[in-house]
Parts: C-alpha cells; structure tokens; sequence
C-alpha cells in the first residue's frame, strides 16, 4: 500500500521557507494543460464547415456548456464567464480520465488541486458579485435574514469551499483506492479494468460536471 | 498479561464483525424495498416481468455495493497481515470497522430507493425504459459516494504509518476519526437515495424534462453529500493533526467528542438536504420552465438546512483545535 503513504516531494530551502513541491502532481497537471492545448490547436486549426473530428468534440461541448452557462446567467454575463466554466471542465475531466492510463496519477488525487480549483471558484463567485451588485448589496446579503446571522452566512460561504473540493477529492482517491487493493487481492484482467471504467470513466466524468455546475450556480447565486 | 500481537487480532475480530454486522443493515432494507416495488409494477404489467426483473436485479446489484465494500474491509481485517505492531493498530481495526459499517448504512437503503421507482416507472411507461434505467444507474451510483468516503478513511486507519501518533491520546483520534465518518455519512446516503428516487419518478412522468431533471438531481444529491464531507474532514483532521502526547482523560475524550459531534450532527442534515432536493426535482420534472427559480431556492433552502451540520462541525474543530 506504498503508493497512498508515499508522496514524491521535492523541498528547496529559500529564504529560510521550506518550499514544497509534489513533484508527480505537478508533472501531471503540465500533462493535462499540454493535452488540452494540443486539443485546442487540432481543433481550431482549421475551422471548416465539415469538421475534423477534433472540431467536431469541440464544438458539442462548446455548445453543451454555452447552454447550460445560459441557463444559469443573464445573457451578457454568459459571454464574460463561459471560457472559464467550458476550460475548467474539461481541465477536472481530463485530470480525472488521466489515471485511466497505467502509471499516469490523477492530479485530482492530491487535495491541492481541487483545493485551489475551489478557491480560485469562491474568489470568481465574489469577485462577480461584488462587481455587479455593488459593495454595499453584497454586503448586505450577508445580514440576511437579520444581521446577527452575519458570522453563520460567511461560516457558510467558507463551507461551500470546503464541500466542493473534498467532494472531488474523495471521490477520486477513493476510486484510485478501489482499484489499487482489489488489483492486489485478485490478479485478474477482467475486474479491475471494469473498476477503472467506473471509477476512473464514469465517477471521473460525474464529478468533473458536478464541480463546474456548481461553480457556475455559486456564481450564478452571487450576482442575481 | 496478553502481548499486542493478541490485542490486534482480537480487535480485528470485532472490527471485522463491527463492519459486516453494521454493513448489512442498509443493503438489506435497500435490497427489500427494490424488490417489493418489482412485485408491485409487475402486478400493473405482468407480461413485462422478465425485463422488470432483469432491471431489479441490476438495481439490486448496484445497491449491494455498499455491503460489499464492508465484507472487502472485513475480509482484509480478518486475514491481512497488520500494519504495524503497535497497540494503537488495535484501535485503528475498530476505527475503520466502525468506519465502513456505519457508513454502509445509508448509501445501502439509499440506492435501493431509486432502484425500486425505476421498476414502477418503467411499467407505467414502458417506452421511457432507456432514460429511466440511464438515471437509476446514475442515481444509485452517486449514492454510493458516502460509503467511498468511509471506505477511504477505513483505508487511511488500516494502512496508514502509526509510528509518529503517541498512544495517548492518539487511540482517541483514530476511533474518533472512524465515528466521524462512519456516522455523517449515514444521513447524506439516504438523503441522496430519497433525491434520486424523485428523478427517476419524474423522468418515467415526464422524459421531455430529462436533461433538466438530472442536471437539477446531479446538483441537489452532491450539495446533499456535504454533511458526509464534514465527517470525512474531521477524520483527516483527528488523523493527521499532530497529536501531543497526553495522558489525561481529557485530552483523549475530547477527540471522541469531536467525532460524535461532527458524525451525529450530519444525520438529521444529511437527510433533510436529501427532503429538500428531493421535492426540487420532483418540481423541475412537473415544470421544467422554472428550472432556474427551483433551483436558486433549493441551494439557499439547503444552505439553511446544513447550518445544523455546520454548528457540529463548528464544535468539532473547537474540540480539536481549540482545547
């Protein structure tokens, strides 16, 4: 069970910080961002009206997600917010599907990506708000329903982090989990393959598309 | 005088007892009311039985998981070899017992839940039988999102390096830390099961409104795992928080306190998230033009019924970090 205890760290002494780097993590989210901007490339390279297959995935989740962003928000925000709801999908997803392959590791397994995903969201969701409604109604959203609730509902917002990135968090480490003790028990080819295609697959696509809708309704709820 | 080597294998015996025991309880609800709604919609269209029980009985698989996961955890404690030969190893088998059963408990009678509404819809519509079997398996998988969590943190406990916590009150921690899962997750399984149901019903009403329904369905039953998130929170912590060596009495209850607090305090909110989203979807199925509206009060409907949640985990980290 060596491969959940040990993690590859790389620590620099700096100005006398200790600053740590996990190396695996940061190696495969380089992976992940050169896939997507390879994809990216293949896909619009040359936009034609019979797509090439890069153009055609492209565009069905281009589309898929400008629906949804427009389900949520009003339409002059959809175009201010939609790159940022579409790439972070498909960021979370790739990083999920990428444990799939044999010796790759999820980034998603290391609490800091979904972590500083959820942070980056928050600051988004309150950055909006504050921008369209003005400091003084978001503050006061605060004091909803009577102004002693104030510390509860910020007690909230924070818990809204926190739910959000364990949520990923656990649920990938614990496919990778999943699949690591029942390889051990059994030695089989047919098991541990289906384990990958739920866990890695199905869990990995849900919950890519679960962490951005509920990036966009935070926001969606911030500025309405 | 018994030696440490005999206090693990005996307490391995009762956390693989702890973990079955407990595991069963849930599945088997969860299996039954699968099964008596299959004998109920084959009583409205009797010459479909053999496709209304091919669906059981996939329904019925996916709910018996979450048993499976603890029989897995029972087996690894009652023939794998220990981890370390501390006596604090002893405490962590009951920890992570205690761990997968409880928490086995609601993701079991959770996904039975939507199991059984896909077997009534699909003979009252047998033409939706696609999207009604699509959203069962999409909904009582997710519902086993709370019983991953337990299984995680009964892993940590089996398989984790035991030499840095001290004894005491590090066998608090540890059995703390399988309480807080073992417990919050108990309410957002079933709350997830009720939330599914309801879109499986939905669906086999209206399937025009699917993508909306589950969209809507996807959201309720993940903010619904919150109150599961909180307990698996307070584990990592009471596992991995440096633990001062103590050994008064204080010090080694309050880290079970804060197990307690945090597990017990997620049940009633876990399910009542489940009763929000649950009338939500059902809504969003009927009327699909106020997806919007439905939706924004069901998060803040929800956000005021976690606050109960929030106020255990609140205590939880006073006991932890504060005391």
């Amino acid at each position: 069970m060596d491969e959940f205890t040990h993690i590859p760290q790389l620590t620099l002494q700096l100005f006398g910080f200790n600053l740590v780097f996990n190396t695996e993590t940061i190696t495969m989210t380089w992976v992940v961002m050169g896939i997507l901007i390879v994809f990216g490339f293949l896909a619009t390279r040359k936009i034609s009206f019979i797509p090439n297959p890069f153009q055609m995935v492209g565009e069905l989740l281009v589309k898929a997600f400008y629906d949804l962003t427009r389900d949520a928000l009003d339409e002059e925000m959809v175009k201010k917010y939609f790159p940022v709801i579409c790439s972070l999908f498909m960021f979370v997803l790739l990083c999920n599907w990428i444990g799939a392959i044999p010796k790759l590791g999820e980034p998603t397994k290391d609490l800091n990506t979904p972590l500083s995903l959820g942070i980056m969201g928050f600051f988004i969701a309150h950055y909006s708000g504050i921008k369209t409604k003005g400091f003084k109604k978001y503050a006061a959203g605060y004091c909803e329903p009577i102004f002693f609730m104030a510390p509860l509902n910020i007690i909230g917002e924070l818990a809204k982090v926190i739910s959000i990135s364990f949520r990923l968090y656990g649920n990938i480490v614990g496919g990778a989990i999943i699949i690591v003790v029942v390889s051990h028990l059994i030695y089989g080819l047919i098991l541990p393959p289906v384990l990958v295609f739920f866990f890695g697959i199905f869990v990995g696509g849900i919950q890519a598309f679960v962490f951005t809708m509920l990036t966009l309704v935070y926001i969606s709820l911030q500025v309405k | 005088m018994m030696d440490s080597i005999t206090y693990i294998s005996a307490s391995s015996f009762i956390g693989a007892a702890m973990a079955m025991g407990l595991g069963a309880i849930g599945a088997a609800l969860g299996l039954g009311y699968a099964a008596g709604r299959a004998d109920e919609s084959m009583s409205y269209r009797p010459e479909m039985s053999g496709q209304l029980l091919k669906n059981m009985l996939i329904g019925q698989a996916i709910t018996e998981t979450a048993a499976i996961f603890a029989l897995v955890i029972a087996i690894i404690l009652l023939f794998a070899e220990p981890a370390s030969t501390s006596v604090l190893a002893s405490w962590s088998a009951i920890g992570a017992g205690l761990s997968i059963g409880l928490s086995a408990i609601g993701s079991g009678v959770g996904a039975g839940l939507p199991a059984g509404a896909a077997c009534v819809g699909m003979a009252r519509q047998p033409d939706n039988k696609g999207k009604i079997f699509t959203t069962m398996l999409i909904g009582s998988a997710i519902c086993q999102t709370p019983v991953i969590f337990g299984m995680v943190i009964s892993f940590l406990l089996l398989f984790m390096d035991l030499s840095d916590i001290p004894l005491y009150p590090g066998w608090a921690a540890i059995l703390g830390a399988g309480l807080a899962t073992g417990l919050a997750t108990i309410g957002s399984g079933i709350g997830n099961g009720l939330t599914s149901m309801e879109a499986v019903r939905g669906i086999a009403r209206n399937p025009d409104t699917s993508s909306d329904t589950s969209r809507v369905m996807l959201i309720g039953m993940s903010v619904g795992q919150s109150t599961a998130i909180y307990g698996f929170l307070v584990s990592l912590l009471l596992v991995f928080t440096g633990l001062e060596p103590s050994t008064t009495l204080a010090s080694s209850l309050k880290l079970i306190g804060a197990g307690l607090s945090s597990g017990f305090g997620g049940i009633g909110p876990g399910i009542g998230l489940g009763i929000v989203s649950a009338y939500a979807v059902k809504w969003v199925a009927r009327r699909p033009e106020a997806t919007g509206t439905l939706t924004r009060t069901m998060l803040v409907g929800m956000a005021v019924t976690e606050s109960t949640a929030i106020y255990g985990l609140i205590v939880a980290l006073l006991l932890v970090v504060v005391f």
